[in-house]
């Protein structure tokens, strides 16, 4: 008998189904006067039982017409015209997309002699309140951030846009974890070949989990042996919706608190959102020190090496004065100071994220400052080489993201060893295939370094510079073909 | 696609690995880096004197580069001596960061050509080093005189080019000038001498090199007048009878020459201003007239200053001036009719003058004593 209601609605099944788990409950509600029994099936934990008795179970008890109907089907055609106080209700006739109804969170009242449910979406779970961004802070602008929850997130961002051009598709992935991905465009701005595409994509996932985020931005990404990150995150619903407006797509995926970008180019990693709340020329400058900053972080530990060890000639007569008496006394060679203390850089900060945050900052000091000081004094790293690593060091956490920001910092690594095999020769080569590497990156049927390869005249406006807003008159055209003006006319004065 | 990457990733592997081995590497604390080198002749050898910080008394923390000390370098040629210098040195020798070279009197008459060919082959060489030639003594007494002075002779001849550069607007006697000056044939140079004053080095003027050979020394003015002809003046002081002291504050000369049956004449426009520096005179000179007088009087003190040099070059017959240069560029097609017979051309060149001047600021204090 159990074998033949095997994966349909029926409360017998699921009962034997769910057995062993403490927290889902299917229980009986007997409508006394016709002796009509439904099931409730549900996840103690991840409803709102006020509401639910409220809204749900009052009626089943109490309501006149309830007490009076003779099939089944007649209770759920009046429990559907609202029978039950409650505006978020639908049929369900597919196993599969009941169980995962009500393994969201959502309530379901089984009908065995229908083999239908009636599901009410009256989820509440415990969830965090939306806070200031940790990553993206900025002193002028909004202060709210993403959470976990997915329909909280898109929540934001359709508060920004209220147009009717918003779409909000939602994508399901996991066959275990079955989370749910929001996929968020424009329509008549973005560009559907692209849109198809990561739609194609997400769909094309089969995996058990998406346990964290990489599993999803692996199979986004085009080029998977980049280390540079072709797909942009943020925490900020502002930052999303400024995107969407430029024709990309956003991606919303339950139980994580950003929102990816697509398509996503080199420049787009550079910007924050301070660039757009300052003054332009304020933002233009601080643009310009984070391009500093990264040429600083990326080469100056290469540049050390092959200046000290292959051509001193390069640096000026005091400087490799004061850099050959810094490193006297000091037993190894530049290359393996530079890289060791690299490393050793790479080891604090991993370190420091695995500890509670009191423990960390007590440790950086003690790594930084104790074992750096004493390491200088013990003659094992030149003090010289100490300022070029933490200069890079630090210059590397000016990026505004940090995935790219550990791209850079894998790339410096790439870059010292080059430097400490051929010199500036080595660092020239390394210059190259990095740029070749960048240059070749496409994704999305975009360049991932545009502008800078295309000077398309809108698109310069916002990278290395940061012009006034009413320059911004165009959306790039790679990324929206068929509609890229963006603003009108502005009059000055 | 993958392969191609692959094939560049292996050739640039290849190239890496295959120059890396030609590649000179040594730790920058292998180094002894020359920060002065003199250059001289003396039994019947040349010796070459290099001046670097040893380890001794460095002390990164405090920014200190540690004590000078020398080393000596002897050989038949300039190169065998160099050679010789690093065979005596403890550690590797580099002359990347050499910022002067001192020429002896002796080495510099045997042939500046002769000190510095070996410099030009040198691929870390600085080009912009400056040259300057010791008067009257060796180089390497000149530099151990100044140690045995507790002078740093690499800080001394650093206040020398700063000197320098308060008074002109460049420094010709770089070591890229006087290759080019080689590599030209030019018959005639000009590089700055030093003379060792009580505790410093100072710069006098310049020696002349008669077909790259040292044969004279020109005074202080003699050598400002080449300064002015060749529009490198950016100060310079005059002293009027009449108690009244200017400074140039600009400067702008233009030459040209002109060719007359292969005659040449050489027409130098001098435009300067100067400011009142001291007025000691009992007249009052910002008056109309007075200020007339004085621009006259500074067109001619400048205008004397001028023709010193180009006497020099007329009496001498050598080109200090760099005529030779200025006719082949003016007058490129005539030059091959000339070139023979440049040499004895250089005394019949005739000068003319045009300077003109103003004095334009006179500051809070407008009238004389």
């Amino acid at each position: 008998m159990v074998i033949d209601m095997e994966n349909r609605i029926n409360s017998a099944w699921l009962t034997k189904l769910f057995t062993k788990s403490g927290d889902v409950v299917i229980r009986p509600i007997k409508i006394n006067q016709n002796n009509i029994t439904v099931y409730l099936f549900c996840v103690d934990g991840l409803i709102n039982q006020a509401l639910f008795d409220d809204a749900v179970f009052r009626s089943l008890k109490f309501d006149p017409y309830l007490a009076n109907c003779v099939t089944e089907r007649d209770m759920m055609d009046y429990l559907l015209e609202g029978g039950a106080y409650h505006v978020f209700t639908k049929e369900e006739t597919d196993y599969q997309l009941l169980l995962k109804y009500v393994l969201s969170g959502m309530v379901a009242l089984i009908f065995d002699s229908e083999e239908k449910a009636i599901i009410y979406d009256i989820r509440m779970f415990e969830k965090r309140s939306i806070q200031e961004p940790s990553e993206e802070n900025v002193m002028k602008g909004s202060k709210e951030s993403f959470i976990e929850v997915m329909r909280m997130n898109t929540a934001l961002i359709r508060r920004r846009i209220r147009s009717e051009y918003l779409v909000i598709e939602t994508l399901s992935v996991g066959r275990i974890s079955k989370t749910d991905i929001a996929l968020l465009y424009i329509s008549n701005i973005a560009d559907f070949v692209t849109v198809n595409k990561i739609r194609e994509r997400i769909n094309s996932i089969d995996i058990d989990n998406i346990s964290t985020p990489a599993f999803i931005e692996e199979f986004l990404v085009e080029n998977k042996h980049s280390i540079f990150p072709q797909i942009m995150y943020t925490q900020r619903p502002d930052r999303v919706s400024a995107n969407l407006s430029d024709g990309r797509v956003a991606l919303v995926v339950d139980g994580i608190p950003f929102a990816y970008i697509l398509p996503c180019q080199l420049p787009m990693l550079m910007q924050s959102p301070d660039d757009y709340a300052n003054h332009f020329l304020v933002g233009s400058s601080l643009r310009i020190i984070r391009y500093l900053s990264m040429i600083v972080t990326l080469f100056l530990p290469a540049f050390y090496i092959a200046a000290t060890t292959y051509q001193s000639q390069m640096l000026p007569v005091q400087l490799a004065l004061s850099t050959q008496a810094a490193k006297q006394n000091v037993p190894f060679s530049s290359a393996s100071e530079v890289l060791g203390l690299l490393i050793s850089f790479e080891i604090l900060i991993e370190a420091g994220l695995r500890l509670p945050k009191a423990v960390g900052t007590a440790m950086s000091i003690l790594g930084g400052l104790v074992v750096g000081q004493s390491a200088v004094a013990a003659n094992l790293v030149s003090p010289a080489v100490v300022v070029i690593v933490s200069l890079a060091g630090i210059s590397g956490f000016i990026m505004p993201n940090q995935d790219l920001s550990s791209g850079i910092r894998l790339s410096r690594f790439i870059l010292a060893i080059l430097a400490a095999l051929g010199g500036f020769f080595g660092l020239a080569i390394g210059l190259i295939l990095l740029i070749t590497h960048l240059c070749s990156l496409n994704n999305y049927n975009t360049a991932y370094i545009s502008p800078f390869v295309d000077v398309e005249e809108r698109n310069v406006k916002d990278t290395l510079f940061r012009f006034p807003i009413k320059h911004f008159k165009k959306r790039p055209k790679d990324i929206a073909p068929y509609n890229h003006i963006k603003q009108g006319n502005i009059k000055d004065g | 696609m993958d392969k191609m990457k692959r094939l560049i990733i292996i050739l640039f592997s290849f190239l890496l690995s295959a120059c890396s081995h030609d590649m000179n590497r040594r730790e920058i604390d292998e180094i002894n880096f020359i920060h002065v080198m003199g250059i001289d002749f003396s039994e019947g050898e040349y010796v070459l004197t290099a001046i670097y910080s040893s380890s001794q008394g460095a002390d990164p923390e405090k920014g200190s580069v540690g004590d000078e000390e020398t080393s000596e370098g002897r050989g038949r040629t300039p190169f065998e001596a160099f050679q010789d210098l690093k065979l005596k040195n403890k550690k590797s020798v580099s002359i990347a960061n050499t910022g002067y070279f001192l020429i002896g009197e002796r080495a510099a008459q045997n042939g500046i050509g002769i000190c510095v060919d070996f410099l030009s082959r040198d691929e870390t060489v600085k080009m912009e080093s400056l040259v300057f030639v010791t008067r009257d003594v060796e180089a390497a007494y000149f530099i151990s005189q100044s140690i045995e002075k507790g002078q740093t002779v690499h800080e001394d001849l650093e206040a020398v080019e700063q000197k320098q550069q308060e008074l002109v607007t460049r420094n010709d006697n770089t070591l890229v000038n006087i290759l080019n000056d080689l590599e030209n044939n030019i018959t005639s140079g000009i590089v700055p001498y030093l003379i060792a004053e009580e505790n410093s080095f100072l710069l006098q003027g310049y020696a002349v090199f008669d077909k790259l050979v040292l044969v004279d020394y020109l005074d202080m003015d003699t050598s400002s007048g080449i300064n002015f002809i060749k529009n490198i003046i950016r100060a310079y002081p005059i002293y009027l009878k009449n108690n009244v002291g200017l400074s140039i504050s600009y400067s702008k000369s233009r030459i040209k020459s002109k060719l007359d049956n292969n005659k040449v004449k050489i027409i130098i426009r001098l435009n300067f201003e100067t400011m009142v520096k001291e007025n000691n005179s009992k007249e009052n000179i910002f008056s109309a007239k007075s200020l007339n007088s004085l621009t006259d009087m500074q067109n001619d003190y400048i205008r004397k200053i001028m023709q010193k040099a180009t006497n020099y070059s007329i009496h001498t017959g050598r080109d200090i001036l760099q005529i030779a240069r200025l006719v082949q560029n003016q007058h490129s097609k005539k030059w091959s009719d000339l070139v023979d017979d440049w040499s004895s051309m250089i005394s019949d060149i005739e000068y003319e003058f045009d300077i003109k001047s103003q004095i334009t600021k006179s500051f809070i204090l407008s009238t004389g004593k």
